[in-house]
C-alpha cells in the first residue's frame, strides 16, 4: 500500500485501549474526546502535513485496532512504514508486554522502520504517583537496546503529543535525504554488476 | 453434529417462496387485486437490488431447524396453549390488551434498571433486576464456555451456561435436537451453529421462530467479524478456547444489533428504508457512485443514518439485506470511522461465510451523516478506493447534487399526516420485490423508547401471525385499549397499520387503498426504483 499523497507512512501500535486513537486525535485535530471508550474497527488512515524547516512532510497515519482480531491483519498496516509509534499505557503494566510483541514483529518483518515507544495517559501519572506501574527508566533502557525513542505524552493534556510527531517528521526527512543519496551510490554499483555478469555468462 | 443430520430431512422450503403466495392469494379479495409481485409501489423497474431472498420464509429457509418437528416432552402441550392465546388476541378481546399494559410496566421497570449506563456489564446475576431483562441472549462454546452475555459479565454466568449446554448435549445424546423450552411466560430458544451454540430467554411475545431468527442475526455478526473457515480452525484446533479474546471490543456491536432488533423495522421485515429523495437527484448520486469504481470493488453504499441514500453493485453479485443490516450496525454502533478513513476486513456472511471483504468506510464530510461504504475485495486496494471516495465527492459537487442531498437529509422522514388518513398513527409498508419499505416517523404517542419499543412489539406479534409457520394469515385486525392495528400482506407486499382506539374497522380497511394510492403517488421519492450496477 503507497500513494502519492503521503511521504511517510507511521503506524500506531498497542494493546487496545491504551489510546492510540485519541493520540491520533490530539495529534490531528487538536482535541480530546471524553466519553465512553470506543474501540477502532480495523483501522483508520489519516494524512497530515508537519513543516520541517522549509519543507513539508505529509505523514499517513494508521491508526490499529489493539484487538488480537485483527492481529493477522496488521501486517498490511505496518508494511512499508517508515515509522511506528508503539504506544502502551503508563498505568497498564500488562500494555508493556504487548510493546515487546510488537517491537519483536517490527524487526522481524520491517527492519528500516524506526521505532517510537509512547507511554500514554502521562496526566494520571502526573495526578497520582502511585498509578505508575511502568518504570520510565526500564523503558528507557529498553529502547536503549533497540535503538528506539522514548516519550511520555497525554492525550488529555496535549503534553508532548506534537513533539513526539515532529521528532518523526524530522527523523523521516533526514533518513529519505540519506536514502536517496544512498540510492544513487547503489544504482552506480549494480549497473556495473549488472555489466559484469552479462559478461561471464555470453 | 447430529443436529445437522437431522437438518437435512427438513422440509426446506424452495428457495423463492414467491409462486406458492401468489397461489394462495389468487382467490383472495384483494383490494388492489393487480398488486402482485413486481407491480406493488415501490417495486424496483429494472432488477432489484438485493439478493432474491426476500421474504421472511426464505429467509429462515437456511435454518433448517425451524421447520423440523421436534417431540420434546411438554412441548407440544404448551404450543397449544400458546396458539389459544394468539387466537383470543385477534379477536382483540380487552384482556390481552390488559396483558400488554402490565407488560408495558414491566418493561418500563426494565429501562430504570438499565439506565445507570450503557452497558451494565457489573449488574448481580443474582439479583431480580436481572431476571426481569425482558430478553436476554447468550452465546457460548461447545466446550461450555461464555462466549457473550447481552447482562451480566460472562464470567458470573460461566455455570448457567454450562447448564445450558448441558441441556443441549443431553437431547442430542438421544439423537434429538432441543429448539425451545416454554416456560409460564418465558421462551427459551436455542440455536445450534457448530462451533456455537445461542441460547435465547425472553419475555416478549415474539414467536420461537423469531426469537430463533434473531439469534441468527447474532450469529452472523460473530462471523461477520471472524468467518466461519477462521472460527472453525479456532475450535478444530482448541476445542477449549475462549472466543472473548477474539471477540474482545466488540461488544458492542452485539449490543447494539439487539436493540436494533428490538426497535428497527428493517430487521423485522427483512428489508431496508431509503432517504427521501427526488429520484432525479438520486440518479445523479448513483451514477456519480457508479463512475467512481475500481477493479476490486463489489459493493459502493452510501447511507443517510440507518437510511439507504443509494446501492451500486458488482453486476451479477447481490448483497443480501441481513448483511447490510451488519453493516448499518457496524457504522451506527461506532464512531472509529468519524476520525479518518476506516478500512476493515468484514465478512459478509449471507454473501460467503469463507472469507473477507475489505470496507473502506468514511463520512463526507466531519460533521455529516452521510457515510460512504466502499466494499472491496482486494486488500491492498485501500488508496485506490480512497480515491473513488475523491472522485465520486467531486463529481457530486460538480453536480450540485451534494447540495440536494444535504436538503434531503434535513427531512428525513416525512409525517403520517402527509398520506391524510384519519386516525392513522404510523405505518410499514414493504414492497416484497424490492425488498425497500417505507415508514412515517414515530408519533407522538410512541416516541420514548419504551412505547417506541411496545409498537415494535406489538408489529412483531402481527408479523409472527402472519408468517406463522404452519398457519400464515393474510390479515389481521386487532382492537386494543391504546392503538387498533391492522396488518394486511399479499403477495407483493406487506402492509401493518396503526390507528388510534377512535377508529373502525371499515375506516381501516378503507386506509388500505388509499395509503396504497398515495405509496404509488411518492414511490419515486421514497423507494429506489432503478437500481444501478457497475
Amino acid at each position: 500500500m503507497s500513494s502519492h499523497r503521503v511521504d511517510a507512512k507511521v503506524v500506531m501500535l498497542g494493546k487496545e485501549s491504551v489510546g492510540k486513537t485519541s493520540l491520533v486525535e490530539r495529534f490531528v485535530h487538536h482535541r480530546f474526546l471524553v466519553g465512553p471508550y470506543q474501540n477502532t474497527i480495523g483501522a483508520a488512515f489519516v494524512a497530515k502535513p508537519v513543516q520541517v524547516g522549509d519543507k513539508v512532510v505529509t505523514l499517513g497515519i494508521w491508526d490499529t485496532a489493539g484487538s488480537e482480531r485483527y492481529e493477522a491483519m496488521s501486517r498490511i498496516y505496518y508494511r512499508g512504514a517508515k515509522a511506528a509509534i508503539v504506544c502502551y499505557d503508563l498505568t497498564d503494566s500488562s500494555s508493556f508486554l504487548r510493546v515487546r510483541f510488537w517491537v519483536k514483529e517490527l524487526q522481524n518483518c520491517e527492519e528500516h522502520c524506526k521505532i517510537y515507544l509512547c507511554g500514554t495517559k502521562n496526566d494520571l501519572v502526573e495526578a497520582d504517583r502511585s498509578v505508575r506501574q511502568v518504570d520510565y527508566h526500564d523503558v528507557q533502557d529498553f529502547a536503549d537496546e533497540i535503538k528506539a525513542q522514548l516519550f511520555e505524552t497525554s492525550s488529555k493534556t496535549g503534553a508532548n503529543v506534537d513533539k513526539l510527531f515532529q521528532k518523526v517528521a524530522v527523523d523521516f526527512n533526514s533518513t529519505a535525504f540519506q536514502v536517496l543519496t544512498e540510492e544513487k551510490g547503489v544504482d552506480l554499483g549494480q549497473k556495473k554488476d549488472a555489466y559484469f555478469y552479462s559478461c561471464c555468462h555470453h | 453434529m447430529e443436529a445437522d443430520v437431522h437438518n437435512t430431512n427438513a422440509p426446506v422450503e424452495n428457495g423463492s417462496l414467491a409462486p406458492v403466495d401468489r397461489l394462495r392469494h389468487e382467490r383472495s379479495d384483494s383490494p388492489t387485486p393487480g398488486l402482485v409481485e413486481g407491480t406493488e409501489p415501490g417495486a424496483g423497474q429494472d432488477s432489484a437490488m438485493f439478493v432474491h431472498a426476500q421474504s421472511f420464509e426464505d429467509l429462515t429457509a437456511d435454518d433448517g431447524e425451524q421447520e423440523q418437528e421436534l417431540s420434546e416432552e411438554g412441548t407440544d402441550g404448551t404450543l397449544e396453549t400458546q396458539e389459544q392465546e394468539s387466537g383470543e388476541s385477534r379477536d382483540g378481546g380487552g384482556e390481552s390488551g390488559e396483558a400488554q399494559d402490565t407488560q408495558a410496566e414491566e418493561e418500563q421497570e426494565d429501562e430504570e434498571a438499565q439506565s445507570s449506563g450503557g452497558r451494565d456489564k457489573e449488574e448481580d446475576v443474582t439479583s431480580e433486576a436481572w431476571r426481569r431483562h425482558r430478553k436476554h441472549v447468550f452465546v457460548l462454546s461447545e466446550a461450555g464456555k461464555p462466549i457473550y452475555s447481552r447482562y451480566g459479565t460472562e464470567e458470573a454466568l460461566s455455570s448457567t451456561m454450562g447448564v445450558m449446554m448441558a441441556l443441549v448435549s443431553f437431547v442430542e445424546a438421544e439423537k434429538n435436537v432441543i429448539r425451545s423450552i416454554h416456560a409460564e411466560d418465558y421462551k427459551v430458544v436455542f440455536l445450534r451453529k457448530s462451533p456455537l451454540v445461542l441460547v435465547g430467554v425472553s419475555r416478549t411475545r415474539q414467536s420461537e421462530r423469531e426469537l430463533t431468527r434473531e439469534l441468527l442475526y447474532i450469529y452472523y455478526q460473530i462471523i461477520s467479524l471472524l468467518t466461519l473457515t477462521q472460527l472453525n480452525h479456532i475450535f478444530q484446533h482448541k476445542q477449549n478456547y475462549d472466543l472473548r479474546r477474539l471477540l474482545a471490543g466488540s461488544e458492542h456491536l452485539t449490543d447494539n444489533l439487539l436493540r436494533l432488533l428490538d426497535r428497527d423495522p428493517g430487521l423485522l421485515l427483512s428489508a431496508v428504508t431509503c432517504l427521501p429523495l427526488p429520484s432525479s437527484s438520486r440518479d445523479v448520486i448513483s451514477s456519480s457512485l457508479q463512475a467512481a469504481k475500481a477493479k476490486s470493488l463489489v459493493f459502493s453504499i452510501l447511507l443517510a443514518g440507518n437510511r439507504l441514500v443509494t446501492l451500486v453493485r458488482k453486476k451479477d453479485q447481490f448483497l443480501h439485506h441481513m448483511d447490510l443490516h451488519l453493516l448499518f450496525n457496524l457504522v451506527g454502533s461506532s464512531s472509529s470511522f468519524r476520525e479518518g478513513e476506516g478500512w476493515t476486513p468484514i465478512c459478509l456472511p449471507k454473501f460467503n461465510t469463507a472469507g473477507f471483504f475489505h470496507a473502506h468506510i468514511s463520512y463526507l464530510e466531519p460533521a455529516s451523516d452521510l457515510c460512504l461504504i466502499l466494499v472491496s475485495t482486494d486488500r491492498e486496494d485501500f488508496f485506490n478506493l480512497s480515491d473513488c471516495k475523491r472522485r465520486f465527492l467531486e463529481r457530486l459537487r460538480r453536480r450540485s447534487a451534494y447540495q440536494a442531498l444535504q436538503e434531503a437529509l434535513r427531512t428525513p422522514s416525512y409525517s403520517v399526516s402527509q398520506v391524510g388518513i384519519a386516525e392513522l398513527r404510523h405505518f410499514v409498508y414493504k414492497s416484497k420485490s424490492s425488498g425497500l419499505y417505507t415508514s412515517p416517523e414515530i408519533p407522538i404517542p410512541y416516541q420514548s423508547e419504551e412505547e417506541q419499543e411496545r409498537l415494535m412489539g406489538l408489529y412483531q406479534y402481527l408479523h409472527s401471525c402472519m408468517h406463522h409457520p404452519t398457519r400464515p394469515l393474510r390479515s389481521i385486525y386487532r382492537c386494543g385499549e391504546r392503538e387498533n392495528l391492522l396488518a394486511w400482506v399479499t403477495s407483493g407486499f406487506e402492509l401493518y397499520l396503526c390507528f388510534s382506539p377512535l377508529g373502525t374497522k371499515e375506516q381501516a380497511m378503507a386506509a388500505i387503498s388509499k395509503l396504497l394510492k398515495w405509496i404509488r403517488k411518492e414511490e419515486d421519492r421514497l423507494f429506489i426504483l432503478s437500481p444501478q450496477t457497475y
